[in-house]
């Protein structure tokens, strides 16, 4: 098919099915959220291995408590620290835009911002459950074979995804979602500029909390190539998480049982 | 949908079949190699209740400069030119039933220090911090009974609510604001709390059990004693509550009460930015000024004599006076955290009050002792000697190199422009050891806040390990 072809039928596409075909692209990456995340509560462990120059560098485990508001259709999050021993019960509120960290050294709880949040490695279970669906405009870009963490070729959906509201993280996203399954398969995010910030691949699909689901991520950064994270999820379970527990005085108070 | 369908179909024919992208794979050669293969796929083992706890072992090495010729003379003893500290520190929960838990905090102190006389009882120091059992007889109702930490406020470098700070300092190792908070003696009381969604309402009862004693010096600490004087010698109360007004605007206020006087206080914090947080905080009530809260203080417990007239004016009327602090905290990209405030105490002392103290500390020695004393008292209370003050934070995560954390804050007096500056490197050598030091100096000229104090700076050296 020649260039001047192509063209024509997308304008032809556009012309006939654009509003369409967009809705579909938000289904799909809403199709994909639901296989990441289950819509009831629940809690899991995180662990992230840090890799510096292709070497393991730190360790960190969290306990992640994780709710859906039915109100905003995005997940509520707290996230405490498990290890190392120096971090053990320091806790980070994740909720839109109220973001508290709880020192138990200290006894107080702090409120961070979004960019704040972001130092720590406890945004990475913030960033894993995010519902992309609620903050970002999908498109389908093409349909595409790539290939998984594993190197298996995946037939997948390349979607582009912008920022629709203030809560999003990232102003841009690029997904690559698995036709037939809506497994994610990989995420290319960006900043405002447009500066590539971060690679993810997921991997490990399983049984967990109900359904076939990634039990794992690659977070590779994409300014600075030579660190990259695992995040693993593990010990899942459905829990009950009353809504009082995301708020600022309930983080002394939350104790893992 | 029809349409919908045709155009999916025309635009994969637009786009072709299904493309492999090779420069898209390019990006598998970024996974680390150790990262290659899954983690294993059996069951990870569930979090084990030892993790309720944080213990470390410090040492500590700090060297001291004072200053040669000081306008108002302190009176003896000096802080000592180098002190040595071995610290073992101990914060743990133990659940004693199903809705009961026990906590301890505390820390043992070995040290020596110049001029401090080996074997004696001051070489063995330990800090009850906290001590208590926590009852849930409902779901999120909580009772709580012993000595607890009862911490309240949004600011980083001055709380006017947080009402139990008062005279529980202890030993601190650094002059950070945030870190003089984990080095703090609880208070004994019963509290009660109830949070529930979109709100929390907190009640606690401190009783009077000791009459009031005077400011403990570092050099003349018990080894074992809880110190319930400094933290009970008055009844307490109070009554603090949140509620939620808007998504993410949760205002609280406060009312306390101690000794017959009432204050009340409030805290909010915004989300201005996605870089950037701001808070208040505020509390206000009826009482005297800073210079008087302390002669009453030290006459009361006898380090001042009990009628005879200061070198300051005195007024023992009371007005209602304001303690603000107003800031914002804002995050760079490259994980620095700038913290900025303002912070007001209208008992504190005004441009008159500096030059009555440095005016009437040429005088005798008794005079500059009852000077000092109301410096203090100040220090004791957690409370800024000077009305109007700046403070500004920043804390930089893997600061140059991965693992690095450099953090520093200056606290500059607004009407002499003096400071205390301080600086501070952490290494996190591993998940269990950290490596450290901060420098510390109080800047100024001599007839200044900070440049008349008699030490000009301090620089301590430290390795933790964590358990």
């Amino acid at each position: 098919m020649t260039l001047t072809a192509r063209i024509v039928l997308i304008a032809l596409a556009l012309a006939v099915g654009g509003a369409g075909y967009a809705q579909t692209a938000q289904q799909i990456v809403a199709g994909t959220d639901k296989v990441r995340n289950p819509s009831q509560p629940f809690r899991s462990t995180l662990t992230l291995t840090e890799y510096v120059g292709g070497k393991e560098r730190d360790h960190d485990t969290f306990a992640l408590f994780s709710k859906e508001d039915r109100t905003t259709r995005q997940f509520r999050n707290l996230v405490q620290y498990v290890e190392p021993a120096r971090d053990a019960g320091k806790t980070v509120l994740l909720d839109g835009r109220s973001l508290w960290f709880f020192d138990p050294a200290s006894m107080l709880s702090v409120r961070i911002s979004a960019q704040q949040r972001l130092i720590g490695q406890a945004a990475i279970g913030d960033i894993l459950t995010v519902n992309l669906a609620v903050d970002y405009t999908a498109a389908v870009l093409a349909t595409e074979d790539i290939q998984d963490a594993a190197r298996q070729t995946r037939h997948c959906w390349h979607l582009d995804l912008k920022a629709a509201s203030d809560l999003a993280v990232y102003n841009h996203v690029e997904y690559w979602v698995e036709q037939g399954t809506f497994f994610p398969i990989k995420g290319k995010f960006y900043s405002d500029s447009g500066r590539l910030l971060k690679i993810l691949y997921f991997r490990r699909f399983s049984q967990r909390l109900g359904s076939v689901r990634p039990a794992e991520a690659i977070i590779i950064d994409a300014v600075d190539t030579s660190l990259a994270t695992t995040a693993a999820f593990g010990d899942d379970r459905f829990q009950d998480i009353p809504d009082a527990w995301f708020q600022r005085d309930y983080l002394p108070r939350l104790h893992i049982k | 949908m029809i349409a919908r369908a045709f155009a999916t179909v025309l635009l994969s024919a637009a786009l072709g079949s299904a493309p492999v992208l090779a420069d898209e794979n390019k990006d598998l050669d970024l996974i680390p190699q150790g990262a290659r293969q899954p983690a294993s796929s059996s069951p990870m083992q569930p979090i084990s209740s030892d993790r309720r706890q944080r213990i470390d072992l410090e040492e500590s090495f700090a060297v001291s400069s004072m200053r040669d010729a000081l306008l108002v003379p302190s009176p003896p003893p000096d802080p000592p030119d180098w002190e040595e500290r071995l610290l073992l520190d101990v914060r743990k929960q133990w659940s004693l039933a199903s809705r009961v838990n026990a906590t301890y905090s505390g820390r043992l102190n070995l040290r020596a220090a110049d001029g401090l006389p080996v074997r004696n009882h001051e070489n063995v120091i330990h800090d009850l911090r906290e001590g208590y059992a926590s009852w849930e007889p409902l779901d999120r109702t909580y009772l709580d009974l012993g000595r607890i930490n009862l911490k309240s406020g949004v600011a980083l470098g001055f709380n006017p609510t947080d009402f139990f700070k008062t005279r529980a300092v202890v030993e601190p190792l650094s002059a950070d604001p945030s870190v003089l908070r984990e080095d703090r003696l609880g208070t004994l009381m019963v509290r009660g709390q109830r949070i529930w969604e979109g709100g929390s309402l907190t009640a606690a009862f401190a009783p009077a059990l000791f009459d009031p004693s005077p400011i403990y010096r570092d050099n003349d600490l018990p080894s074992f004693d809880p110190m319930l004087d400094r933290t009970n010698a008055y009844d307490r109360a109070l009554l603090k509550g949140s509620v939620q007004v808007a998504r993410d605007f949760s205002p609280e206020f406060l009312f306390y009460r101690e000794g017959g006087q009432s204050r009340f206080g409030a805290n909010i914090t915004e989300s201005i930015s996605q870089a950037v947080v701001g808070y208040a905080e505020w509390s206000g009530g009826r009482r005297t000024s800073l210079i008087d809260d302390a002669l009453r203080f030290g006459r009361l417990t006898g380090t001042l004599q009990a009628h005879a007239p200061s070198a300051l004016p005195e007024d023992s009327n009371r007005s209602f006076q304001s303690e603000v602090s107003l800031g914002a905290a804002y995050t760079t990209e490259t994980k620095i955290t700038f913290n900025l405030e303002y912070h007001f105490n209208q008992a504190g002392f005004s441009r008159q009050d500096w030059n009555n103290w440095f005016a009437a500390g040429r005088g005798s020695r008794s005079i500059a002792s009852e000077l000092w004393f109301i410096r203090g008292y100040a220090s004791d209370q957690q409370q800024p000697i000077s009305r109007h003050s700046i403070f500004l934070r920043f804390d930089w995560v893997d600061a140059l190199v991965p693992r690095l954390e450099l953090a520093g804050f200056i606290n500059t007096d607004l009407y002499d422009g003096s400071g205390l500056l301080q600086l501070s490197a952490d290494y996190y050598a591993s998940d269990a050891w950290t490596v450290g030091g901060l420098v510390t100096a109080n800047l100024g000229t001599s007839r200044s806040d900070f440049g008349s104090l008699p030490q000009a700076w301090n620089l301590r050296l430290k390795v933790a390990r964590y358990f």
